[in-house]
């Protein structure tokens, strides 16, 4: 395979992990909003709640971590294509 | 060119800041446990065990003016309103657009109350301590109506507005009729301005207000039909708009024991039919198990759907209910009654 063809592939997978992360921030988003609204007024009315109420609200959090691990794998451990970009 | 509407994203989003704060004010309730105890305690205590409460502020600030019975009366009532105040002050959007017309009753409420202290020429200092101004009246609006001489120039007053035409039906003798247009007047407009959004918040709210017409219409019917009222009577007095509209209106008239066999098999039968036998003597005990139906129905119906109208107007049912629950066994208490009557009267979901 020719090099430029592994440099066009090794972008697609630098593509790829970047959407792992950003794709899995947004549905953490879009999961955390109504969380947030809902804890803030409870928060309103009884402010022992807060400590409970931010666990809540950062449940969600964990799907970027997948989302994460995930480009961290295809950028440094999964590199079927590392040696045809290294290789001259 | 046909539009493709996609639902709107986030949607109820928007309930998740006022479900989450009414879910936190429900905790303040004050418990189905408490109430036999408080029958137990005297007034004073009964004022005492409510400054612990959420009605601190209200029994602080009223404690110079009234004491015993008159305390808890308006400190309740003041509670009521600034609760209520607070809830469609909190909100935005939908929520706050629906609160808005749920709370509207309170404008019915206030409006009859002027009308009934014009009527019977209480002072106007005494009509406004019993005024609740939780709906889209204001307080100094309603301190303006209530100095005014003559129920005429109370009437006068919303003309150009949705009550002047129920209100035009006073005839000088009695407030009945007008009462119960106004009654009207308020389910009308609710379905008016809810009734045509295909929103799932709007129809809700209508679900729950069907239901709780039809308690309303059940109420009447148990009270008439007991006391053997002429169907036409009752016709005239069963508010339209309920989902078991055509049922009940059957229903008017009909013999006491025909009439509660006609009811087996509805959802409500079953919190009622222990107590609902041919032989009954006071209806009040039923009224009090429908009321806590219609409050259980509420919160049951917001499971299905957490976030949306419904948890809010659990919640301003449980409060409505509290209060008048803390009024009956004060006024109670006051009058001498003994405890059970007054046991059957408080609603406990």
């Amino acid at each position: 395979m020719a090099i430029a063809d592994a440099g066009v592939l090794y972008g697609l997978l630098a593509v790829g992990a970047g959407l792992a992360t950003g794709l899995a921030g947004i549905g953490a988003g879009v999961g955390e909003q109504g969380i947030g609204a809902a804890v803030v007024g409870v928060v309103a009315e009884e402010p022992g709640f807060l400590g409970k109420g931010l666990f809540l609200m950062l449940l969600p959090e964990t799907l970027i971590i997948f989302g994460l691990a995930v480009s961290l794998i295809l950028m440094f451990a999964w590199t079927p294509f590392a040696s045809l970009v290294a290789a001259p | 060119m046909p539009v493709l509407r996609l639902p709107k994203f986030g949607k109820p989003v928007k309930y998740a800041y006022i479900t989450g704060r009414v879910r936190a004010m429900k905790t303040k309730l004050i418990p189905g446990e408490m109430y036999p105890r408080m029958m137990a305690m005297d007034t004073s205590e009964i004022a005492r065990y409510l400054e612990e409460t959420q009605y601190k502020d209200e029994i602080d600030a009223l404690s110079k003016e009234y004491s015993g019975v008159e305390l808890i009366e308006h400190a309740t009532f003041a509670n009521l309103a600034k609760t209520f105040r607070k809830l469609s002050e909190v909100s935005i959007d939908e929520p706050s657009f629906l609160i808005l017309e749920f709370l509207r009753r309170w404008d019915v409420w206030n409006i009859k109350t002027l009308l009934r202290g014009k009527f019977a020429g209480v002072s106007d200092t005494e009509i406004v301590k019993y005024l609740v101004p939780a709906g889209e009246l204001s307080a100094e609006y309603l301190d303006e109506l209530a100095k005014k001489d003559s129920i005429q120039d109370i009437i006068s007053a919303f003309d150009g507005t949705d009550y002047a035409s129920a209100l035009a039906q006073y005839d000088g003798k009695n407030l009945a009729s007008v009462e119960n247009a106004l009654d009207k007047l308020y389910y009308f407009r609710m379905e008016r301005a809810v009734g045509g959004t295909l929103s799932v918040g709007g129809g809700l709210l209508l679900k729950f207000v069907r239901r709780e017409i039809d308690i309303r219409n059940l109420i009447t019917l148990f009270r008439m039909n007991k006391a053997g009222v002429d169907a036409a009577v009752i016709q005239e007095n069963i508010i339209p708009g309920g989902k078991l509209h055509d049922e009940l209106s059957r229903m008017a008239g009909q013999p006491f024991g025909e009439f509660l066999r006609s009811l087996e098999g509805y959802p409500f039968w079953s919190s009622i039919s222990d107590i609902a036998t041919a032989d009954i003597d006071a209806v009040s005990r039923i009224e009090a198990r429908l009321k806590a139906y219609l409050i259980r129905y509420a919160w049951a119906l917001s499971n299905y759907h957490p976030l949306s109208i419904l948890p809010v107007l659990g919640y301003m049912v449980s409060k409505e209910t509290e209060v008048a629950n803390i009024r009956k066994i004060v006024r109670g208490k006051e009058a001498g009654l003994p405890a059970e009557l007054i046991e059957e009267q408080v609603v406990v979901a």
